[in-house]
């Protein structure tokens, strides 16, 4: 199938770019002065963050937009997109803990930014059981878009919780109002990173879709 | 070499093999679907 020969290309091509981004974080970025070699986590950790959540927004507006117009190719994408939201949370969740424990001391800690953004990983893994425990296809996919507009309306507190909430966690240094404050060379490498995030997004959103294609055309119609 | 090297070389490992897995698992699933 066409859609799935597409998929695996970009997917290939965005993992030979990661292997760049690699060398070019650790060979050719400065390391920061206060926080040595483990701040170039973040050339990961923050491009998963933002697709963790722009896969959930997605996931949202799809459901919307399947509400109203029933169209099934909504519905398949929202899954798509959902299934790899929670590989991109599961970065999240796994980067930022270890890059937490060399710099505040400790792996874990339940404060807002942190907490919401494992309510955000239950919230893909609750939307994904969800879709797998409900037979009839019209249910699900009903069931379906109407978690999926909630995890969506969760994306803006996990966002602005370092705003509203005094937490360990950072404030935004890019996606902010004002100008990102980050010197030349690390804002091109984290851009680098981001795009190739987005390669890879894009390559698994668009085989996780075929997949779904290909699996309703194999079910017997009733 | 910095003290806290060995974490950032744990996240780029552990990244490396979340996206290669997935892309391995996808890459199954899709052969039999």
């Amino acid at each position: 199938m066409k859609l799935l020969k597409t998929g695996r290309w970009i997917t290939a091509v965005g993992l030979v770019l990661l292997a760049a981004v690699y060398v070019r974080a650790l060979a050719f970025t400065p390391v920061e002065r206060t926080q040595g070699m483990a701040q170039k986590i973040f050339y990961l950790h923050l491009p998963a963050a933002i697709w963790a959540e722009g896969a959930m927004i997605l996931v949202g507006v799809a459901s919307i937009f399947f509400l109203f117009l029933k169209d099934p190719r909504l519905d398949r994408f929202a899954e798509a997109s959902a299934e790899v939201g929670l590989v991109f949370c599961t970065l999240v969740l796994t980067t930022g803990p270890i890059w937490g424990k060399p710099i505040w001391g400790t792996w874990w800690t339940w404060d807002a930014r942190l907490t919401l953004t494992l309510l955000l990983f239950l919230m893909y893994v609750g939307y994904l059981l969800l879709r797998g425990a409900v037979t009839d296809p019209g249910l699900k996919a009903r069931y379906a878009a109407v978690l999926g507009i909630c995890g969506m309306c969760l994306v803006p507190f996990v966002h602005l919780s370092v705003i509203m909430f005094r937490t360990l966690h950072p404030q935004p240094i890019v996606i902010k109002p004002s100008a990102p404050s980050l010197p030349g060379e690390m804002l091109e490498t984290l851009a680098f990173s981001f795009l190739v995030f987005t390669v890879l997004w894009v390559g698994f959103v668009i085989q996780r879709y075929g997949l779904s294609l290909v699996r309703e055309q194999a079910e017997p119609h009733a | 070499m910095p003290e806290n090297t060995s974490y950032m070389v744990a996240a780029y490992v552990i990244t490396a093999v979340i996206l290669v897995g997935y892309a391995v698992i996808l890459y199954r699933r899709t052969l039999k679907p």
